[in-house]
């Protein structure tokens, strides 16, 4: 039985079977309650984005429109997705990193309150790639949240005062928080960006209700580092003790990046959480030769103690940025006609996987992307089959046609969706490949350690972007629809089986989950680089919820979309001219409805 | 890689290269005609001037300074803007003038630049003003047009 299915049918049996039959009727309002809520970010533990509510569906969806809109007051890269508990709607901006809550019970949906933690402005000189928040988590009558400089706040859902603020980075490292945390367990998982600063990377576990530091787990360095217990640490492939330090030369690992920015899931009967690790520092390989265990890999820990059960790293010795952040999916998939637990995973490297969850060995590695900086990767070793001449470095000076890019297949700010209906998984995706200068770089604490330019060029087709369905089992894209720029937004997917997502240019679309036809869209003000999510309100009815506001890694490459600074104003970028022609930079939440 | 330490080490040291520059001993002026003055007196302050002038084998020293000290990490390479902005198109968000440069790298200035004063030390401070006053010009980009020629 699904995953979710299960987790669902837990919830009914709690809530009273009577109130689920009618929540699960198809076409009938029912009772807000566990069905129509999103409550964390990727709406279950399971990260699958998808929702039970089916009010919308392929036929019904064609008259879709906005019904309510809100200026959040920030203008910057609107990241994440709002949460709906019961009859409120929580909302994190980007810096300054505001918490608001909406009474939806009123018409108009005036605030209940409104939170503005003190978050120091330094934190915005020392995030690489705009000053995003990927939003929020509510537990046990809190919002959970991260902000830009490094803090980690609880805050009561019902008057928005803060309960506690738990200082977890240092900025002066070149640390800083964008991610959304994890609470499961009476622990916060919370993790740091940094890739571009050689910061020493890190996940860490909180008491949900103190706040206090219970354990930090480094991603990289010795076994004591990295909370690798010998009888506990099982990886499918390589090991070996300390082998996040002596997968490094010297003590390289001491600034080795290895930042967590992305998504956490978890299963509960495994008693694991799953997170990937960025890349690592500096860009330029030559600095850190080996494998630079374990960046741009995913790890399986006990949420309780840190404790690493298990890892794989997708891309050893990273050449070209490729961050492991994206979401780590948790699905049963029919795998050679048996019901398996998997883990599907769309990496910037161009390659979608799915792995055993319980032990982490591959189960299939195919490209969903173009790519050319490996041939495959090889199911009997975990390890890609390299294109030589796509390795990087100084002394290779200007490589030349690198797919994908630096913003890969996929970002990982995009996350996919899942639905146990169609057994697709749905993500955005990117079409662009780079060429690649390294150089040699210097660790200064608090500046940028890189060490590249890499220019982008548009990737085979024209089109820099496309919003795909995917068969895991198989390994092939079900349907793509291609999109003039980037595909930058997360994934929604519910059991109306019809899919929403958004574009770069600004369009919030809706489209047959079955074969993508597109339903309707929406030209929602600025690009959408968002997650869309969906709740049943107080009057019963199913309504979708997204942010507009271009940025993340475009507040860098699209900087011709600002306007609002005299003081900095850029050229077009030479692989997306038109971009600033649909959108500038924007700050809106939007609701729409049947 | 030991020509390389050297430099950076010197760097670090303030008083190699020129003996003759001093830190300031008091607060550096900043040019307030982009600030508005209340009344009609703007307030004093020492004047900094660039002792480097537009040397162009300083501009050069600069220009390794601005990748060894990760500079183009934020500003791009040639400075031409990335996280941090463009230090070559004449658009100055805290000011233009000598003094007012040499201050933004010295002490930094608010939404993230870091002080590079204490690294760097005045003369250090200095090579890089005189790089990016070496910079060309891009072409301006006041308007940008989409119309069919």
């Amino acid at each position: 039985m699904p995953l979710v299915s299960r987790v669902a049918i837990m919830a009914c049996i709690g809530a009273g079977v009577l109130l689920c039959g009618l929540a699960h009727a198809a076409g009938r309002p029912g009772p807000a309650g566990e069905d129509g809520d999103w409550k964390m970010p990727a709406k279950d533990f399971a990260g699958t984005r998808f929702s039970t509510l089916a009010d919308i569906t392929p036929q019904k969806a064609p008259s879709l429109h906005p019904v309510w809109t809100f200026s959040t007051g920030v203008l910057g890269g609107h990241e994440g997705q709002p949460l709906v508990v019961g009859k409120v709607m929580y909302v994190v901006t980007p810096w300054p990193n505001v918490l608001y809550a909406f009474d939806l019970s009123k018409e108009g949906y005036p605030l209940k309150w409104k939170y503005r933690p003190d978050v120091s402005p330094n934190a915005i000189g020392v995030s690489c790639c705009d000053t995003v928040n990927r939003g929020a988590f509510y537990a046990d009558g809190k919002l959970f949240y991260n902000l830009l400089d490094g803090h980690t706040v609880a805050v009561d859902a019902a008057t928005g005062r803060e309960v506690w603020n738990t200082r977890i980075a240092d900025v002066a490292n070149g640390e800083t928080v964008t991610m959304a945390p994890m609470v499961v367990k009476d622990r916060v998982i919370v993790g740091a960006s940094g890739g571009e600063f050689g910061i020493y990377g890190w996940v860490k576990g909180l008491d949900a209700k103190t706040g206090q530091l219970v354990w930090t787990a480094r991603n990289i360095g010795p076994d004591a580092d990295m909370l690798i217990r010998p009888d506990t640490f099982k990886p499918p492939y390589e090991g070996g003790v300390d082998v996040g330090a002596h997968s490094w030369d010297g003590d390289t690992w001491k600034t080795g990046g290895a930042p967590v920015w992305g998504w956490v899931s978890y299963d509960p009967e495994l008693d694991l959480i799953y997170y990937g690790t960025g890349n690592p520092s500096p860009y330029n390989p030559e600095q850190r030769v080996g494998d630079n265990k374990w960046t741009a890999s995913v790890l399986a820990r006990r949420p309780a103690d840190g404790a690493l059960v298990w890892a794989y790293q997708f891309t050893p010795h990273d050449n070209w940025d490729y961050d492991a952040t994206g979401a780590m999916i948790l699905a049963d998939l029919k795998v050679g006609g048996k019901d398996t637990k998997v883990l599907v995973h769309f990496d910037k490297n161009g390659f979608a996987y799915t792995l055993d969850r319980a032990a982490g060995r591959l189960i299939s590695a195919e490209a969903f992307a173009h790519v050319t900086w490996a041939k495959s990767i090889d199911l009997a070793t975990g390890r890609p089959v390299l294109d030589p001449d796509k390795q990087t470095g100084v002394s290779r000076g200007n490589v030349r046609g690198i797919c994908p890019s630096l913003e890969g297949g996929v970002s990982p700010a995009s996350p996919a969706a899942f639905s146990p209906r169609t057994h697709l998984f749905y993500t955005s995706t990117n079409n662009l490949c780079m060429d690649y200068a390294a150089s040699r770089s210097t660790h200064l604490k608090g500046t940028p350690f890189i060490g590249a330019n890499s220019p982008y060029i548009a990737g085979p087709g024209g089109n820099l972007g496309a919003f795909i369905a995917w068969d895991a089992v198989s390994g092939k894209k079900v349907w793509e629809n291609k999109e003039e720029f980037p595909s930058w937004s997360g994934a929604l997917v519910t059991a109306g089986d019809v899919v929403f997502y958004g574009t770069l240019d600004g369009w919030f679309k809706s489209a047959d989950a079955k074969t993508g036809k597109v339903l309707s869209k929406f030209k929602v003000g600025s690009g959408v680089v968002g997650n869309p999510m969906t709740y049943r309100g107080p009057d019963g009815r199913q309504y979708v919820a997204v942010y507009a506001g271009i940025g993340g890694d475009w507040a860098l490459l699209a900087g011709d979309v600002r306007s609002d600074d005299p003081a900095d104003v850029r050229p077009p970028a030479d692989f997306m001219k038109n971009i600033a022609r649909h959108t500038s930079q924007g700050g809106m939440l939007w609701i729409f409805g049947l | 890689m030991g020509r390389w330490m050297a430099f950076l080490s010197c760097l670090a040291a303030v008083s190699c290269g020129r003996q003759d520059v001093t830190a300031p001993s008091s607060l550096p002026a900043v040019r307030y005609e982009a600030h508005i003055v209340a009344g009609t007196a703007a307030p004093q302050g020492v004047e900094l001037t660039n002792p480097y002038k537009a040397d162009p084998a300083v501009a050069k020293k600069g220009a390794l300074m601005f990748a060894a000290m990760n500079c183009d990490g934020c500003h791009g390479g040639d400075a031409s803007g990335w996280v941090g902005p463009s230090l070559s198109d004449q658009r100055w968000r805290y000011g233009g003038a000598d003094s007012e440069v040499f201050n933004s790298i010295y002490y930094g200035r608010p939404k993230g630049m870091p002080a590079f004063g204490g690294t760097l030390g005045v003369d250090g401070v200095w090579t890089l003003v005189t790089y990016i006053r070496s910079l060309p010009l891009p072409s301006t980009v006041s308007t940008e047009s989409w119309l069919e020629p």
